[in-house]
């Protein structure tokens, strides 16, 4: 027979089964904060095409959020730009959006989107807890059960990107360069 | 699959971790209580503020609507605040909470319960487990309900599922599964003192203390103690049937690091039932249990957990005449589950239980061998697989078990679940699921040979095998608004080959069991949580079900005449937990089951009733229980059958 532990996992099954449409809270949350990021971080005019273009949240390789960062955006703006999610596969595709969501702990794949985005007016957000420290700008950590920001300036401002302060008071700054 | 925790997140998701307070949901929908922290919408969570969103704990998994809106199951939560609004005094009356289950209390320590039907004193469709540890006795694959307990103020959740869930959780999950999740020591910090008594529940006395050492390593430890009065009889006499437990333990939860999280937990409990006359139920037990989790990435990990039970009765008729068993079950499992490339997931695991099994037998009734070992390997597989940008997932699996009677056992299921939006996902399944055979199937003789009557006495079948479930399942949940969740469960199962008991072949040698019965049934099940206030809670379900028993050609059960089963075709329950001003609340549980066809027993509606005062770390309440009518009978029939009366009893609890 098969319980015990089974139980457990039978949990994360019945949860897993059927997962269509709502993430965990974990990734509820971190969807609303890409959207809050919309809002309290100030892309260049050059970052888009066009003044109405979308701002593109694109999210590379697996996507933990399902549909529901899709239902978080709808219908919102950013500075007049509406918000857009669009999945990508690999990075060289990723280029053309404004924000760029990189799942996961795969270092590999870190250090290949530092190189390829490497200025580029992309806002790069991961949740390795490597990811501020190895080119990438903002890092979701849980900590407690929650979620605290770390922001790396040096590769915000190398991608002319302006965090609001409301944003920064509230994030751990990283500087790689000073060690 | 949908929520992938990170690292720890998902070491600890697997430990039954605590209930999660939102309170940030306390914030913007202006509920304090915890229990309330029910799915923020995506608009509420968008209101937030950066600090808002900081402050929400996201590593629990007990958060009922999230889990319900994705679930490809008839699963039904019953949460910590559920129960203690009820004012639960033990697990079975605590299960009355969900609609999908059948409860019915036989005496003062005993009860009939099942799910989806085939309800009877002994019920042996349904499995059970707490933290992970099954409870079922292999004597007749039920649960001996008087030996298991739990300090209910440290249960995070129920989790109750109807049907089968045999590729997963293995034989004996063919009606339905009873997962009784406690919390995380983490959650459970501080001094808990409670009290109390009344009428039925003479005098009850709990403590929990919890605790934290060094950053990482928390632990409980509890003791408490029950003494119970006898129900009364059809004519109102008390029984004299008084019981008295005293129960112990321990839990601790470590986190090593941010892949690595370790669980211990053990309790220990005796327990005694007097009968009127010189008769009485003794028992006694210890259960201790470890688990392991490691991430390997958000995506994957590997879990182990082992653990040892031991559980011993004794059942005196007379000074002379007792019946004895022991049983010791020491049980290993892992699964381990991880991404295939980016739309599927897959899980495996394999587990082994040994069950060591000695009876004490006596004239009446005896199993032989008396000394029984058993053992019990399984393997199971399961794939998930989501398409169409995740808004579809099927999951197919198979568990693969062999056990000592009937050799191998295949349980394979079929699940695909569609979430159009999400506010609502529709479901279906089919899946098969085995009951196999247990000690009394095949190894049960009454009397006990060489008492045995020239030509009438029972015996186990030589020849049983397991019993067999197809199910097909259809169903739909919904959360039309953010503070109404409902879910619709529909159901048709076919059973191959039930337990009949019949005439030996051999002339003169009395009767056996045998797999002489087909059964098909049918049902819906509706439930529903809604939120009407912010001080004012609902949640209530319906149970719709019907059964056709037949005998396969060759066969003739000798038990049907004399009512085998006995099920309610409809049961509806409804509870409220109102929260009235200077920190009153007002919680009226209540339902109502329709007749039992055989043995009949009358329609009933009942109700309880509590009113609870808190203050600061204080609770004062009283509770009224079965409040309708002086005394009611719910299950069985004839003289012996005892009947519960009304009562009140109060409890004073202090959480430090």
């Amino acid at each position: 027979m098969g319980p015990l532990g089974l139980l457990l996992l039978a949990l994360a099954l019945i949860r897993g089964a059927a997962a269509a449409a709502e993430p965990g809270m974990e990734y509820q949350v971190k969807a609303v904060f890409l959207y809050n990021f919309t809002q309290f971080v100030d892309w260049p005019a050059e970052a888009f095409a066009k003044p109405d273009a979308p701002l593109v949240i694109g999210i590379l390789g697996r996507d933990p959020f399902d549909t529901y960062i899709d239902d978080v955006v709808r219908g919102e703006k950013a500075g007049g730009h509406p918000i857009l999610v669009k999945r990508f596969r690999d990075i060289e595709a990723a280029r053309e959006c404004q924000l760029l969501f990189v799942g996961g702990a795969d270092a590999r794949r870190l250090d290949s989107v530092a190189a390829v985005l490497k200025d580029r007016m992309i806002l790069t957000v991961g949740d390795s807890g490597e990811f501020s420290k190895r080119g990438g700008m903002i890092d979701f950590i849980t900590r407690q059960g929650k979620i605290r920001l770390q922001i790396n300036m040096e590769t915000v401002r190398a991608a002319r990107l302006t965090v609001s302060s409301k944003l920064l008071r509230l994030a751990d700054i990283v500087e790689p360069g000073k060690g | 699959m949908g929520y992938q925790g990170k690292g720890m997140d998902k070491a600890r998701q697997f430990l039954p971790s605590g209930r999660i307070v939102l309170s940030a949901f306390a914030l913007s929908i202006g509920a304090a209580r915890a229990g309330d922290a029910s799915s923020l919408s995506t608009g509420d969570l968008k209101k937030l503020s950066l600090e808002e969103l900081m402050d929400i704990e996201i590593t629990s998994v007990s958060k009922r609507p999230e889990n319900l809106s994705e679930a490809a199951s008839a699963i039904q939560v019953i949460t910590q605040e559920d129960i203690r609004r009820s004012g639960a005094t033990s697990l079975p009356e605590a299960l009355r909470l969900a609609s999908n289950l059948q409860v019915a209390q036989l005496n003062t320590r005993e009860w009939a319960i099942s799910a989806r039907g085939f309800n009877a004193t002994f019920a042996n469709k349904l499995l059970v487990m707490i933290d992970g540890r099954t409870v079922y006795t292999p004597l007749y694959s039920g649960v001996f309900w008087d030996a298991q307990h739990v300090l209910l103020e440290d249960v995070d959740r129920i989790e109750v599922i109807s049907g089968p869930g045999g590729t997963l959780w293995g034989s004996n999950a063919v009606n339905g599964v009873i997962n009784i999740v406690t919390k995380s020591a983490e959650k459970t910090q501080g001094l808990y003192l409670a009290g109390g008594g009344g009428g039925l529940l003479r005098d009850f006395g709990e403590a929990r203390s919890g605790g934290k050492t060094g950053g990482n390593l928390f632990y409980r430890i509890y003791g408490r103690h029950v003494d119970r009065n006898g129900l009364v009889n059809a004519d109102g006499t008390d029984t004299h049937e008084p019981s008295a437990l005293s129960q112990g333990g321990f839990r601790m939860d470590w986190r090593r690091s941010e892949a690595d999280a370790f669980m211990a937990q053990g309790d220990m409990y005796g327990s005694d039932f007097q009968a009127p006359g010189p008769g009485e139920t003794d028992l006694n037990g210890q259960d201790i249990l470890a688990n392991w989790t490691h991430a390997f990435s958000p995506e994957s990990d590997l879990q182990a957990q082992v653990y040892f039970d031991r559980t011993w009765r004794k059942a005196v008729f007379t000074p002379t005449v007792a019946f004895t068993d022991e049983l010791k079950t020491y049980d290993f499992d892992f699964h381990h589950r991880f991404p295939l490339g980016s739309w599927q997931n897959i899980m495996w695991g394999a587990g082994y239980r040994w069950m060591q099994d000695e009876v004490e037998n006596f004239q009446v009734f005896s199993f032989l061998p008396a000394h029984k070992d058993l053992s019990r390997f399984n393997a199971f597989a399961q794939d998930e697989i989501a398409l169409l940008s995740r808004r579809v997932k099927i999951t197919l699996g198979t568990k693969l078990e062999h056990e000592e009677y009937s050799g191998f056992n295949l349980q394979p299921s079929a699940r695909i679940a569609w979430s159009p939006d999400t506010r609502q996902t529709l479901w279906g399944a089919v899946s098969r699921a085995v009951r196999t055979p247990s000690r009394i199937d095949v190894e049960f003789f009454a009397p006990t040979p060489p008492y045995a009557a020239p030509t009438l006495h029972y015996a186990g079948g030589p020849d049983f095998e397991s019993e067999g479930l197809l199910a097909y399942e259809v169903g739909y949940r919904v959360q039309p608004m953010q503070r109404l969740s409902l879910s619709l469960a529909t159901f048709y199962n076919q059973y191959d080959g039930l337990r009949s008991l019949e005439f030996a072949d051999v002339p003169n040698l009395g009767l056996e069991f045998r797999n002489g019965l087909d059964a098909d049934s049918r049902g819906a099940e509706l439930s529903g949580d809604f939120q009407a206030s912010s001080w004012w809670k609902l949640r209530g379900g319906y149970t719709y079900m019907e059964s056709d028993i037949w005998q396969k050609p060759g066969h003739t059960d000798l038990e049907i005449p004399f009512g085998k089963w006995d099920d309610p075709a409809h049961q509806f329950s409804l509870q409220s937990m109102l929260d009235l001003p200077a920190g009153f609340e007002m919680n009226v549980s209540g339902y109502y089951v329709s007749s039992l066809p055989d043995p009949h027993v009358q329609p009933r509606m009942n109700y309880s009733a509590g009113l609870v005062w808190r203050h600061r770390g204080l609770e004062v309440s009283v509770y009224g229980r079965d409040l309708a009518d002086d005394q009611d009978p719910e299950f069985g029939s004839g003289p012996q059958r005892e009947e519960i009366p009304r009562s009140v009893s109060g409890k004073v609890a202090w959480r430090l």
